[in-house]
């Protein structure tokens, strides 16, 4: 039984995907001597929605400011709708949409007046009324399309600000932190109009601290200290932090001792399996799917009744913390 | 041609956003418009054309000639400026006044005038004072100096009207000469010489007092002729007369010659006595005043008009007024911009530099132009200030000194890391603009190098220009408006690179 190592970043071989839209490769920013991102790579499949998690302070958005061109790598290259971010053309350029952390529109201006000013700097024509009134329907605006940008909610003005990300229809978004103080319900709504965009064939590349959210992104890269941990599906995330897929095994009568060392001693059980109660236990074993009938293979062998054998999906925050640790303990 | 009108687009995004954020501050625009209008009224009506009154304590000495009744009534005669505040004969009590602000002025009598004037010295005239703004210690240095000039004018004065009582006595002496002179001529040509002897004694006596008399009262009235060049020929009449009637009288009795030669000399002496008592008569007649000041000054301006002071300020007060609106909201935007993020969201969208500027410059120009024509108008219509020139050159003023203003604005806008510190920079340009721009003084005033500061601030050229156009009706000096263009000019291709580096550039 072997426990899972601490991930390396130069151990990380990136995910093999076809047709990237955006592709890192050794991205590497220094502010003087503070490296604020170390030797990133990852790449991003076309129409889908790349989550980007990691606690404040990881490098999230300075990664993001390196594939807009806001920054320029100290080493590495990004290449992102086949252009490095440096070189972006106008028309490059148009072809994004970017959602910064924060509302930097203007206060002064109604919600309507904000999103024809986010339209005309994309240079969209002056018939463009329709398009505004359906990019408000989208994020649920309209009926407020009227008033100050002083005067709405904190949602409101992140939705305002999505909508200016979106009223051009851009091809690629760069949402940063997108979901970062807003409530649980206007959360699930923005998760829901992500998973819309990524079915109408665009490419979201998504930060946050939210580490829950990873479950609705097709691709989840893991950030700590600037580092990228990982780049994985939700569920190799998953199956990465603990050494594999975790399994709830319950009997309806307490099970002793040696019955627990004969199980630990299965071939397809890891060793971070832990006893959860008298009757109960949690087990890492390589693929939950195989390893279920021969859990009860060898429970009918040991005449050990069984309640249930079930696969576990840990939070992503567990699943964060469990991806941590090592950085934290190496600290 | 599709890029040309995506850039008109995004340009145009500027233009209506900086129109829509400014008139949701319609306190801001109200402010802008009345504020300057309001400041020039109550300065129009509240400016009093003079100079500051005194109240003034006069210290006499023990043995002064002069009564304190006297003092008062010639203070009294000193001018507007002046408030007697009384007389007294200690000095340390005056001056004890002066230091508890209880007069402001204190002038102290010399002591021993005649032994000073004896000894060829000025008595001198002390005004004692408790100021430390250096323009009122001007004021009152210069008032002093009025003062004596006073005190001197009365003196000659009194000398003068002496002189023209004195002037009974030389015109009593200049008829019995004139006497003597009809005796003579009669002794000479009947040949009695005992009479004729008699007579030109009498005559070279009342030639001595007239001589020794007049001296002292014509020779006044000559050197006034002297000064003004009379006739630009005989410049000393009265003392060449003198000469040649004692000269005349003289040889009546030296060498007498024939009887025609008597009689013609006689003529000419008669002549002469003649031409002293008309002058003596023109002596008497004239005011003691005019003589101790012959001259005074008149001003006559060529110029279409006399504006009034607060027309005077008013086109300096629009220039300076629009230059730091200009600058003011030029300065705010584009750093306020970059600090909410917004700059960020520029990097990011394919805006450029010169897209961005254009329309902030155009919204800007277009809310500056509005603001002025509406100040303008209330200027002329409200206030009445005189618009004698072009309304279109005035116009073309008006909006080189906003390009150049905003050229200002943008640049302070880029180069600045906060709010504040833009407002900072914005507030230095106002003080600039307020000592250097000739807004409160003249330019001449200003040592040469120290304009150069004048000639990069617009009001500088606003003020002159404006003044010209709406005061003298002429037109602009095209020299002066190329400058300001041309300085706006350099200051917009500063800001385009420099913003071009902030939009378009990463770090």
């Amino acid at each position: 039984m072997e426990e899972a190592a601490p991930v390396e970043p130069s151990e990380l071989q990136p995910v093999q995907i076809r047709d990237s839209v955006i592709s890192a490769n050794h991205l590497t920013k220094k502010f003087g001597d503070e490296i604020a991102v170390q030797d990133v790579s990852f790449d991003v499949p076309r129409a889908s929605i790349f989550g980007f998690i990691g606690p404040s302070g990881s490098g999230k958005t300075t990664t993001v400011r390196l594939l807009t061109g806001v920054y320029t790598p100290t080493d590495g290259q990004a290449t992102v709708l086949d252009c490095s971010p440096a070189k972006f053309s106008q028309s490059d350029r148009s072809r994004l949409g970017y959602m910064p952390q924060l509302f930097v529109l203007y206060p002064n201006l109604t919600v309507w007046e904000n999103l024809n000013f986010a339209a005309s700097l994309y240079g969209m024509s002056v018939f463009r009324g329709k398009r505004l009134k359906e990019i408000l329907t989208f994020v649920e605006l309209d009926e407020h399309r009227s008033k100050l940008a002083r005067n709405i909610s904190g949602g409101m003005l992140r939705r305002l600000s999505l909508a200016a990300t979106l009223v051009h229809d851009p091809e690629l978004l760069f949402l940063d932190e997108p979901t970062a103080g807003i409530d649980p319900v206007l959360r699930r709504k923005f998760w829901d109009h992500f998973r819309e965009l990524k079915n109408q064939g665009r490419t979201i590349f998504i930060t946050t601290q939210y580490v829950s959210e990873a479950d609705n992104c097709d691709l989840v890269g893991v950030q700590n200290k600037g580092k990228l941990l990982l780049v994985d599906t939700p569920q190799g995330i998953r199956h990465h932090a603990y050494g594999g897929d975790m399994v709830d095994f319950r009997t309806t009568e307490p099970f002793d001792f040696q019955a627990e060392a004969q199980l630990r001693s299965l071939s397809f059980v890891r060793a971070k399996t832990v006893r959860t109660g008298p009757n109960s236990m949690r087990i890492i074993v390589d693929q939950a799917g195989t390893a279920t009938p021969e859990l009860m293979g060898w429970a009918q062998q040991q005449n050990i009744q069984v309640q249930a054998v079930e696969e576990y999906m840990p939070s992503f925050e567990d699943v964060f913390v469990e991806l941590v640790r090592p950085e934290v303990s190496h600290a | 041609m599709r890029n040309f009108f995506r850039g008109i687009i995004r340009a145009s995004s500027f233009f209506r956003k900086e129109i829509f954020e400014i008139l949701r501050q319609p306190r801001l625009v109200a402010t802008l418009v009345v504020g300057p209008f309001l400041i020039l009224f109550i300065f129009g009506i509240g400016y009093r054309a003079q100079g500051r009154t005194l109240r003034m304590l006069f210290v006499t000495q023990p043995d002064s000639p002069i009564a304190a009744q006297d003092i008062q009534q010639y203070a009294e005669t000193l001018g507007a400026q002046f408030i007697y505040a009384g007389v007294t004969g200690n000095q340390t009590e005056a001056l004890d006044q002066l230091q508890r602000g209880q007069v402001d002025l204190v002038m102290v009598e010399p002591g021993e005038i005649t032994s000073t004037l004896q000894n060829n010295q000025q008595a001198v005239l002390t005004l004692y004072h408790h100021e430390i703004d250096p323009v009122q210690v001007s004021y009152i240095t210069y008032l002093g100096w009025l003062f004596a000039g006073q005190v001197n004018q009365q003196v000659l004065r009194s000398f003068v009207a002496q002189g023209q009582t004195d002037a009974v006595d030389v015109h009593t002496s200049l008829q019995a000469a004139h006497q003597n002179v009809s005796a003579l001529r009669l002794a000479v040509q009947s040949g009695d010489e005992v009479l004729a002897k008699q007579k030109q004694q009498g005559l070279a006596g009342n030639v001595d007092a007239v001589s020794t008399a007049v001296g002292a009262s014509l020779l006044l009235l000559d050197s006034v002729q002297h000064t003004q060049g009379a006739n630009g020929i005989n410049t000393d009449p009265v003392k060449s007369t003198l000469a040649d009637l004692r000269q005349n009288t003289n040889q009546l009795s030296d060498t007498p010659g024939s009887s025609n030669e008597q009689l013609a000399r006689l003529d000419k002496i008669d002549q002469d006595l003649t031409d002293l008592d008309g002058k003596l008569a023109q002596f008497q007649s004239i005011d003691p005043s005019i003589i101790v000041s012959p001259f005074r000054s008149e001003t006559k301006s060529v110029a279409n008009i006399q504006p009034s002071i607060s027309d005077f300020f008013a086109p300096a007060v629009l220039a300076l007024l629009l230059q730091h609106l200009a600058v003011t909201f030029a300065a705010l935007s584009i750093v306020r911009e970059r600090n909410v993020g917004t700059m960020e969201l520029f990097r990011v969208s394919p805006l450029s530099a010169m897209e961005a500027l254009f329309g902030k410059f155009i919204s800007y120009m277009l809310f500056g132009g509005v603001i002025a024509a509406i100040l303008s108008a209330l200027l002329v219509f409200a206030l009445h200030m005189p618009m004698l020139g072009n309304w279109w050159n005035f116009t073309l003023v008006i909006a080189a000194v906003l390009f150049t203003s905003l050229g200002i604005g943008f640049v302070i806008s880029i180069v600045s890391q906060t709010d504040s510190q833009a407002v900072q920079y914005s507030m230095i340009v106002l003080l600039a603009s307020v000592f250097f721009s000739g807004f409160i003084m003249s330019l001449d005033m200003l040592w040469e190098p120290v304009r150069v500061i004048s000639w990069l601030l617009p009001t500088t050229y606003g003020t002159l220009l404006l003044r010209d156009i709406a005061l003298r009706g002429a037109d602009p000096n095209w020299a002066l408006l190329g400058g300001l263009i041309a300085i706006g000019l350099v200051l917009m291709l500063i800001s385009w690179r420099l913003m071009r580096r902030l939009i378009a550039s990463s770090q």
